[in-house]
């Protein structure tokens, strides 16, 4: 056990230390581990705390990656989608999305939407590609309920021309408007030029966060565009298979290396002369015949027959030790016992008992024999 | 022909030119086409292996236990310089334990027409003759990368001889046999004891043994002194059978017994007396007569190395009657055979007479400390009751077997391995000063 522990300790301590590092790191929580916009994410320019205080106002939230699961978002009753990227999806699923028949009592938020996305979604409105600048608080100055409840919000980014039946907030001089919301029967389109004040760096400045509960909050469902595979690959660079990230001369350099392998195997294949066997001589312990009777006598239970051996060596050795003369067989057994009991004080009936006395009935006698004759014959070589 | 590791190597890094710079099959051929030129031009200039000339030298016996240096002498007569790996290959029991891989290489750079001497160390940890393998020489090319290889033969053969541990009791017991040689008159008289001389007498001395017819000439009181008899006749009988092959300790019996013949024999020879041995089990299995003082032991031991247990039967009469053979006139036989109570009844019982009527008989027979082990653990499962019980019964059937022998009038000794070889010298030193050889 301790060999064991001796030779795999350094395996163990290296692999907890290695699991230990891994959970650390993977505990990290890390910025660049989700994009901004994220509602999952607590970095400056995610929108966790926006999506925390939707939660607690009874706002069932959650994301959205694929084109399935934005056209299922999208076609639902009483919810609300917030395209964070929408300059970002492709030509053809951006017309897919646009064509579709969209739920009742729902909100769609485009974020900083270029001309295409607008056309798509709500023609008629159109962009001015300038940035505005996000510092400054800007009144609302429309009627559109959550701009007028949130007041002065740090609105910024994206301008754009409102058509003529839509609402326009938050203007930057012009007819230029961060947020521009247009309504058709039950469903919304709203416009924002910049999604900043929602970040969780923003949040809490101005009216920020009721402009946010009221654009994200105004339906029971709440959907987050999170770029996945199809977004992000242009955008971040995008997850290939290891086969991919390998530049293609390796395999022909793991093609050099069979052959070096293959030479490696002729290196270790011609061994350095033949191997040698020899005839060894066959050895047998020499107690292994007296070992094995020592067996034979325990599977039969031969009780009487160890027992009278036991004595037999017990008597012959106490007659040697008590100076009676020697005879080739037993000794004899009134002399034994007698001279027995005389040297150790002991009743004759007793030890004529012991040294001839019936053969043991179970192995508990048995063993209390053996020890008693091995008292005997020590107390007897006492002098 | 044998590649290197250094072959592969290249080619391994030649994986890295093939990645980094225009990966290609052009770029492939490139790297293994040189290597494969190389290889050959390795193969072709390497020295010729099959026209190596070897020669050994060296001590062709050892004792069990002790290394033992072989050489070997390499020659190459060719014109190019030989720079060879050589295994000079040995069966595994020739070697000391784990050293057989390190000791049997060798490396050597022999330039042309010279020759070399490789010395392989051996350490036999078996009796009897050690035969050498082939010896395969690997002959690398200039460029380390490939070499012709061959196996040669150079046959050598290194005697283990029995270890003959027990010297160690020679120096006391020739002690005790100056002792009993007609310098003191401690001795008793006897039928194998021969007057020496007359000194005078010393404190002590026996009284009986005063000269007084020779007192009576001179002024002093004189002593006779005795010494035992010389030229005595030994003759030293090993069994080689079944019993003999039973392992005790780590070795088998016949080790032990041929410990204690080697320790008799180097005794009873420095006492002066002849020594002749004889191994028997079915058949004869060696026999060694008439040697002269001073090759006896080295003849003995020679003998010796080559006697392994066989696993058969010992034909006791017939053993019995080989040895009677060899020894015509009145002698000590001393028997090194077990103690097994129907091989002894049956074979040696019959025949015991025509031993004990002209001859003195000993029977040594080497125990088993097993057996006491077995009597004297603990007995605290019934597992060791019984196996005491098997022990002592053993050990009954021993002593009865030695009883019979013993009321028969021959001297038995029944004395684990350790002990054999001094207590055979002590009971020949005790019939000699009885004056019975």
């Amino acid at each position: 056990m301790r060999a064991l522990w001796r030779r795999w300790r350094w395996w163990l301590l290296s692999g907890l230390a290695l699991l230990l590092v891994g959970t650390m790191v993977a505990g990290i929580p890390g910025s660049d581990s989700y994009a901004p916009l994220d509602p999952r994410s607590g970095a400056p320019g995610g929108t966790r705390a926006a999506d925390q205080l939707l939660q607690q106002r009874g706002v069932t939230s959650r994301t959205a990656t694929s084109e399935s699961e934005l056209t299922a978002a999208l076609r639902a009753d009483d919810t609300t989608v917030v395209l964070s990227y929408p300059d970002e999806l492709p030509y053809q699923e951006l017309a897919r999305l646009a064509a579709l028949h969209r739920g009742a009592r729902s909100r769609l938020v485009l974020v900083a939407p270029d001309q295409p996305v607008l056309n798509a979604f709500s023609p008629g409105i159109s962009t001015y590609y300038s940035d505005a600048d996000g510092n400054t608080p800007v009144e609302p100055s429309c009627k559109l309920p959550e701009a007028v409840n949130a007041g002065a919000a740090q609105l910024g980014g994206q301008s754009y021309d409102p058509g003529p039946s839509d609402t326009g907030c938050y203007p930057h001089g012009g007819t230029r408007r961060s947020l521009v919301s247009r309504t058709t029967g039950t469903q919304q389109v709203v416009v924002v030029g910049s999604a900043r004040p929602f970040t969780n760096e923003r949040l809490d400045r101005e009216g920020n966060a009721a402009l946010a509960l009221g654009l994200f909050g105004a339906h029971r469902q709440l959907v987050w565009q999170t770029p996945g595979h199809n977004v992000a690959a242009t955008a971040t660079g995008g997850h290939k298979t290891i086969d991919e990230l390998i530049p293609s001369g390796w395999h022909w350099a793991a093609l050099q290396l069979t052959f070096a392998a293959l030479l490696a195997v002729v290196w270790r294949a011609r061994r350095l002369g033949p191997v040698l066997s020899e005839r060894l001589p066959a050895v047998v312990r020499a107690s292994e015949t007296t070992e094995g009777r020592a067996r034979l006598y325990h599977r039969a239970n031969a009780r009487g027959h160890a027992a009278e051996t036991l004595r037999r060596a017990t008597r012959r050795r106490a007659a040697a030790a008590l100076g009676l003369p020697h005879t080739a067989g037993d000794p004899e057994p009134t002399a034994l016992t007698e001279a027995a009991a005389a040297r150790l004080g002991r009743p004759a009936a007793d030890l004529q008992h012991l040294l001839y006395g019936p053969a043991p009935t179970d192995d508990a006698a048995l063993l209390r024999l053996a020890d008693e004759l091995d008292d005997i014959e020590w107390q007897v070589r006492q002098p | 022909m044998a590649l290197t590791g250094r072959t592969a190597l290249i080619a391994a890094l030649g994986a890295l030119l093939v990645g980094l710079v225009l990966p290609s099959w052009t770029r492939i051929a490139v790297v293994m086409l040189p290597l494969l030129a190389a290889i050959a031009t390795d193969l072709v200039l390497a020295a010729p292996v099959r026209r190596l000339t070897l020669e050994r030298s060296g001590n062709p016996s050892v004792r069990l236990g002790e290394a033992v240096d072989v050489d070997l002498l390499v020659g190459n007569p060719s014109r190019r310089p030989l720079r060879a790996r050589i295994r000079d290959a040995w069966y595994p029991s020739a070697w000391a334990p784990g050293s057989s891989l390190t000791a049997s290489r060798h490396t050597v750079a022999i330039p042309a027409g010279e020759r070399r001497r490789l010395t392989t160390r051996l350490a036999p940890t078996r009796r009897g003759d050690h035969h050498s393998g082939k010896v395969t020489v690997r002959s690398l090319g200039p460029l380390g990368l490939a070499g012709r290889q061959a196996n040669l033969d150079a046959p050598w053969r290194v005697r283990a001889l029995p270890p003959f541990a027990s010297r160690k009791h020679l120096p006391s017991r020739l002690a005790r046999l100056r002792e009993l040689d007609g310098r003191t008159s401690v001795l008793t008289r006897g039928q194998g004891t021969e007057f020496d001389s007359l000194r005078e007498y010393l404190p002590g001395d026996d009284v009986r043994s005063i000269d007084w017819r020779a007192s009576a000439r001179r002024s002093v009181v004189a002593v006779r002194t005795w010494r035992p008899e010389r030229d005595r006749h030994v003759l030293v009988v090993l069994d080689t059978g079944r019993t003999s092959a039973g392992r005790v300790g780590d070795a088998p019996r016949l080790d032990a017994a041929l410990d204690a013949a080697l320790l008799l024999t180097a005794l009873a020879t420095k006492a002066g007396d002849r020594v002749d041995l004889l191994a028997h089990d079915r058949h004869r299995r060696t026999a060694v007569a008439g040697r002269s003082p001073s090759e006896i032991l080295p003849a003995f031991t020679d003998a010796m190395a080559l006697l392994e247990p066989a696993l058969i039967e010992t034909d006791l009469r017939a053993m019995v009657s080989t040895a009677l053979r060899m020894a015509p006139h009145r002698s000590l036989i001393v028997l090194l055979t077990g103690l097994d109570a129907h091989q002894i009844e049956d074979g040696l019982l019959p025949q015991l007479p025509l031993l004990t009527k002209r001859h003195e008989v000993v029977l040594a027979s080497v125990a088993d400390p097993r057996l006491d082990e077995l009597v004297n653990t603990p007995r605290t499962t019934v597992r060791d009751v019984y196996g005491a019980a098997a022990a002592e019964q053993t050990r009954a059937d021993r002593r009865r077997t030695a009883d019979l022998l013993t009321r028969r009038g021959i001297t038995v000794l029944d004395a684990p391995p350790e002990a054999i070889a001094p207590a055979l010298a002590d009971t020949y030193l005790t019939l000699k000063a009885a004056g019975r050889l």
